[in-house]
């Protein structure tokens, strides 16, 4: 067995915790508990394998690849896999550590590299320096809750200013944020959807509008509007089960993963790591420290994310891009941003490389513009500093390099930030999100006409009451779709009548077609009862009506006349 | 010349010229003087100091929502000396190890309280007579947390002997920086 010394410590550790010796459990307090057991406790056959082990770099390094790939799973600590850096983090600080070479990167970080905070320092216009990386780590709380959720090391800070954009997190994996950030995605947020079917559906969403706009504008389609109907349906139900099945089933897989999150969020305890040992005053790094909290239950368990494809998207482009990215801004419980100064923090930005994306809060000194003031004055000011030294040589200055590309993203609500950083804003998806709302508006509107179009009414018959007049006809039908008939008389002694069939209500409530008897002027027919009654299909569409369809009775006029009397 | 010299010839010389540049052995009334702790040398400063110790008031309320298994520490009232300025803290013993009469014995100072000082002379006072008990040399050594290895008197290792790091603490904490005034 490899580097027994470091079993012994650990068993020491974990044994004087449990008599009560050690106030901290065996991970949490581990660099001290190293101080103390290399001090006081290790023998001199452990002290000389530790010396053995820190002789060269190289076995140096193979204790490190050793706590990663072996001590963290024999521990119990594979489940999160920030354990093997927050126990190098903490033992890179105490003798032998604090001597050997290869662990010096982790004396400053926990090399897992995160979004920055812009915190000025005290009476700084805005340096390069005041640019903060921060790191973030979740690590199990077993205390028991006694434990305080976050700790801050490299800086002080008061207790609200770091439990509440811990709070924000998890709102934002399950609570109301969570809410407004599927809102966002679902009103405009990119989908997970090939190239190919994200063009398809665009224009299936565009010929469905087409055909709306044919329907109520275009010619009489006569015999095919059947089938324009059938079509107008079919592809409008297709297209909308793809967006419903999508939208739900990633809501669900992201709700089911944020969950789960959010409850390993309030089992962690959070490390926050910030360099320079400032003495935080003010809550303008609330953003950074609730998006980096984001980032580290993700990196507890990156294939956990595997399941949804929306975090996974967010937190992919987060852990890769992360160096990238500045922020500032006031987070509440509920996720909202805050706004915050600016303007030195821009120029803090400007300055420090590598840096080339800020998140800010919606404010109106946050736009584009005020970040290009601010580059023209640093551009003039290094300008005016390098003419004022003396250059030997007469080539030519260039200023190119100076100006560096600064974007700022705006944002209200932490969720907000999530869609710019994952990229998940997409103007063409609001606009065929638009375009499919309008569309489907008038398709639900327009659904019964449809529907009389595609399944027509049974043909209704003829029923009393019939007219007590001599001067009107009456046709009462036995149909609950009055609007889908109209009737028409043809005789060569009465005039010609189209009427409609409608819902009467009153002392002869039926639903009836009443039609005024006229007669012609000039008459071919002597005969009072000579007429054909015809009942035809109406065919709408919103406001349109078609020609009329399919005739479905004829009924003589004397038989209708007499209906109910006889 | 004689340019050969036997080398326990020189070394006497050495020794010889050693003792005569050597200070003056401090006088036995000093030796004692020294020895005496810092309490006993200047008492009116320590009455003030435990007295202002005497103020500083710690402790949890557990207003607790549902019942936990929670291991807090229980804190130390603290009072930091440094040159010509007091600090009210609290501090959390970490570590508690009582060997015979080895105490070994790691604490955090409340890190609100300014800069981490490289080390302090800690100063035990007993919590209930406000009567010092003895005074260790504490090292910082990581982030605001100090060692402390002290050989306790014989009546103090017997009541500590069963402490355990969680319980109530029966000591306040002098802690001073400057050691000279």
């Amino acid at each position: 067995m490899r580097f027994v010394w470091f079993w012994t410590f650990w068993h020491w550790s974990r044994e004087s915790f449990r008599e009560g010796s050690l106030l901290r459990r065996p991970l949490h307090g581990i660099g001290s508990h190293w101080d103390e057991w290399y001090l006081h406790e290790a023998s001199e056959n452990d002290r000389q394998a530790v010396k053995e082990t820190g002789r060269t770099e190289s076995t140096q390094r193979q204790f490190i690849a050793w706590i990663f790939l072996h001590w963290t799973r024999e521990a119990n600590w594979q489940r999160n896999r920030l354990t093997a850096r927050f126990v190098l983090g903490q033992l890179a600080q105490v003798p032998p550590f604090n001597q050997w070479a290869a662990f010096k990167e982790y004396r400053t970080s926990y090399c897992l590299g995160g979004i920055s905070a812009v915190v000025l320092a005290e009476g700084s216009p805005g340096e390069a320096g005041d640019v903060r990386q921060i790191e973030a780590i979740a690590l199990p709380d077993d205390s028991g809750g006694g434990a305080p959720k976050v700790v801050p090391e490299g800086f002080q800070a008061d207790s609200p200013q770091l439990d509440i954009p811990r709070r924000a997190a998890i709102s934002l994996l399950s609570g109301k944020g969570f809410l407004v950030f599927l809102a966002l995605w679902i009103t405009g947020g990119r989908r997970p959807y090939p190239r190919w079917l994200s063009i398809v559906i665009t224009l299936g969403w565009m010929g469905l509008a087409g055909l709306v706009i044919y329907l109520l504008r275009g010619p009489d389609p006569q015999a095919r509007l059947f089938s324009f109907a059938t079509v107008l349906v079919t592809l409008w139900a297709g297209l909308l089960l793809i967006a419903l099945t999508v939208v739900i089933s990633q809501s669900f897989r992201a709700w089911r993963a944020g969950k789960k999150w959010s409850s390993k969020l309030e089992r962690s305890q959070l490390r926050l790591r910030m360099p320079g040992g400032l003495k935080l005053k003010g809550s303008s790094a609330g953003l950074p420290f609730c998006l980096n909290t984001l980032l580290s239950i993700y990196r507890v368990d990156p294939p956990a994310a595997h399941r949804s494809w929306l975090w996974q998207r967010f937190f992919r482009k987060l852990h890769s891009e992360a160096e990238a990215w500045a922020a500032t801004g006031t987070v509440t419980p509920n996720a909202s941003v805050k706004s915050v100064v600016l303007e030195p923090k821009f120029r803090a930005c400007l300055q420090q490389v590598g840096i080339t994306r800020i998140l800010t809060p919606r404010q109106r000194d946050g736009n584009q513009r005020v970040i290009d003031r601010v580059t023209e004055a640093l551009t003039a000011i290094r300008r005016k500093n390098i003419q004022a030294t003396p250059v030997l040589t007469t080539s030519q200055l260039g200023f190119a390099a100076d100006t560096r590309a600064l974007r700022s993203y705006s944002c209200r609500h932490v969720a907000q930030a999530i869609m710019s950083m994952g990229d998940l804003s997409s103007r063409w998806q609001m606009g065929v999100n638009v375009l499919a709302s309008v569309v489907s508006a008038a398709i639900l509107i327009a659904l019964p006409d449809l529907r009389s179009i595609i399944a027509p009414p049974p043909a209704p018959i003829p029923v009393t009451p019939s007219s007590p007049s001599p001067y009107y006809l009456w046709v009462s039908l036995n149909t609950e779709k009055p609007e889908s008939f109209q009737v028409v008389l043809e005789s060569k002694f009465w005039t010609n009548r189209r009427a409609v069939v409608k819902q009467y209500s009153g002392a002869n409530a039926s639903v009836r077609a009443e039609i005024r008897l006229q007669r012609v002027a000039h008459q071919t027919s002597f005969n009072e009862e000579d007429g054909t009654v015809w009942i035809e299909r109406r065919r709408h569409f919103l406001t349109r009506e078609f020609a009329p369809g399919e005739r479905v009775g004829r009924y003589s006029l004397s038989y209708l006349s007499r209906l109910g009397y006889e | 010349m004689k340019t050969k010299i036997p080398i326990e010839e020189l070394l006497r010389w050495r020794l010889a010229r050693a003792e005569a540049e050597a200070p003056r052995p401090p006088r036995a009334a000093r030796l004692l003087e020294l020895a005496r702790p810092w309490w006993e040398v200047w008492p009116e400063q320590f009455r003030s100091l435990v007295e202002r110790l005497g103020q500083v008031q710690v402790g949890y309320g557990h207003a607790m929502a549902e019942p936990t298994q929670s291991r807090t520490a229980r804190p130390v009232a603290a009072l930091i000396v440094r040159a010509g300025e007091e600090f009210q803290a609290s501090a959390s013993v970490l570590y508690f190890s009582i060997e015979g009469r080895r105490l070994r014995l790691r604490l955090q100072i409340d890190p609100a309280h300014g800069r981490s000082d490289p080390a302090f002379e800690v100063t035990f006072i007993a919590a209930a007579t406000s009567i010092p008990l003895f005074s260790s040399h504490a090292t910082l050594s990581v982030e605001n947390e100090y060692r402390l290895d002290a050989e306790l008197p014989e009546e103090v290792a017997a009541d500590w002997g069963e402490m355990k790091v969680t319980d109530r603490m029966p000591f306040r904490l002098i802690l001073r920086a400057d050691t000279n005034s």
